[in-house]
């Protein structure tokens, strides 16, 4: 067993893992973080998708005792309950998501795309949105909800910036 | 699944990591992005009984000496992208990494985690191949230099040692008038590609001096094609026609017949790619001189 500390969405907590557990069910499990849902365990669907130190990194490939005194961000920390961060409530309006399996995998690895995009004032092309979300598969919406929320909440981000 | 039972080591230095892993032989990998041998570890196709985390030591420099940009091991994909001394002087490099996974990946993944897995079509090895590249893999008992070309033995194998990491790859610099391609297949953005092909030419008064061609999924590694390379000088830029030549080189090659591809496909696929990264490359050298 490894001793780690995890800061976890603001919470610091020191705890003993086996070096074999994957930070995904490290989360799920003592974390009681269910947001963060395993598809396929293997890198290839991208639900697990969480911010370590601020960058998304796929949890099922990633070993707790390798993130000792790291910073790890859920989608339980994006919007809370309600999930009314901007881009979730797009997810919403433009039907990028049915059964939500992989939503809070897009969303976190869409934020800092989004971020990035309103940081440089511009609005991407579609092939962009779709390199930025190549790693997340979604077996509902087809894609074009999704790339169609990432718009949207570009705009508003941009539009917000003009005004301001 | 998950994997099975290992112990896990972080290394606070090059010597310390190579010590274990010479400790553990066969039963220690050495694990730095994790986004190659762990999915391996989460199907038990890799069972490592050690695990050394070699994260913390450094060697992600990317730096110009004698004629050689030399890459550490542990550089992440997404690097390169940013960086003026790949994007001038390694145009095909560029192309293969952007067709490298997607974008978690390549901010994780790494130039020695990639090779060292040797996957028969990742990018990665192939551009070491077509780059002349040579990789450095240390171990306790010093360092050895091996030529890409002779480093990868077959679908996830390569002449690694028990104890042996690999440290930096280095790439000569090519002479100013160069230019090159890369192109790939896939089924999916971000699979691992059918087949791909990386050419690159230096070139003088508008014909190619000296010609480089790699493709993957011809075989079970990637490959060089030094009779095409030789066809293909002399080669006038402007009217890059070598379908000939290719389809010589093509007709030697004896390709995987599988689920995913026949044999003719991807005999045919690897001729439609090196003639399509030859165009770019010809085309890009017009452009630049």
């Amino acid at each position: 067993m490894i001793e780690i500390t995890l800061e976890v969405n603001g919470e610091t907590r020191r705890l003993s893992v086996e070096s074999r557990r994957l930070l995904a069910d490290v989360l799920r499990q003592e974390f009681n973080l269910s947001g963060v849902h395993i598809g396929c365990a293997h890198g290839a669907c991208g639900c697990c998708t969480v911010h370590l130190d601020g960058k998304p990194r796929l949890s099922c490939l990633t070993f707790a005792a390798q993130c000792d005194g790291k910073s790890v961000r859920t989608v339980e920390s994006v919007g809370g309950v309600g999930a009314d961060h901007p881009l979730q409530k797009a997810f919403r309006s433009e039907h990028g998501l049915q059964c939500g399996y992989c939503t809070p995998g897009f969303i976190m690895t869409l934020i800092p795309f989004v971020e990035e995009m309103t940081a440089e004032r511009r609005m991407p092309d579609e092939e962009e949105i779709r390199e930025a979300m190549s790693g997340n598969i979604c077996r509902c919406t087809g894609y074009q909800g999704i790339v169609e929320a990432v718009r949207k909440v570009i705009g508003e981000n941009l539009e917000e910036g003009a005004q301001a | 699944m998950r994997p099975s039972e290992f112990e896990y080591h972080k290394a606070d230095s090059l010597e310390q990591a190579l010590a274990l892993l010479q400790e553990f032989g066969d039963e220690g990998r050495p694990i730095a992005g994790g986004q190659s041998l762990v999915p391996m570890m989460n199907l038990r196709l890799a069972r490592p009984a050690h695990l050394v985390d070699i994260n913390g030591l450094g060697l992600d420099t990317i730096e110009k000496k004698d004629g050689v940009i030399r890459i550490g091991a542990l550089v992440r994909h997404e690097r390169y992208l940013a960086e003026p001394l790949i994007i001038d002087n390694f145009p095909a490099f560029i192309d293969g990494v952007r067709a490298i996974g997607h974008p978690t990946i390549r901010r994780n993944g790494t130039i020695g985690g990639s090779l060292a897995h040797a996957d028969p079509t990742a990018e990665l090895p192939l551009l070491c191949m077509l780059h002349d590249g040579e990789i450095i893999a240390a171990s306790a008992g010093g360092e050895r230099r091996l030529p890409a070309t002779r480093f990868f033995e077959g679908a996830y194998m390569t002449v690694l040692e028990a104890g042996e990491m690999i440290v930096a790859v280095e790439l000569p610099v090519p002479p100013a008038s160069s230019s090159g391609a890369f192109v790939e297949m896939a089924e999916r953005r971000g699979d691992f590609a059918i087949a791909a092909c990386g050419v690159t030419l230096e070139h003088a008064r508008g014909r190619v001096t000296r010609a480089a061609v790699a493709c993957s999924g011809a075989g079970q590694t990637a490959m060089r094609a030094p009779q095409l390379e030789e066809a293909l000088e002399g080669l006038e830029l402007a009217h890059p026609d070598a379908a000939a030549a290719i389809a010589a080189f093509t007709e030697t090659l004896n390709p995987p017949d599988d689920h995913s591809a026949s044999a003719d496909y991807r005999r045919a696929l690897v001729g439609q790619l090196t003639e399509q990264a030859l165009a770019t490359a010809c085309s890009r050298a017009m452009e630049a001189s």
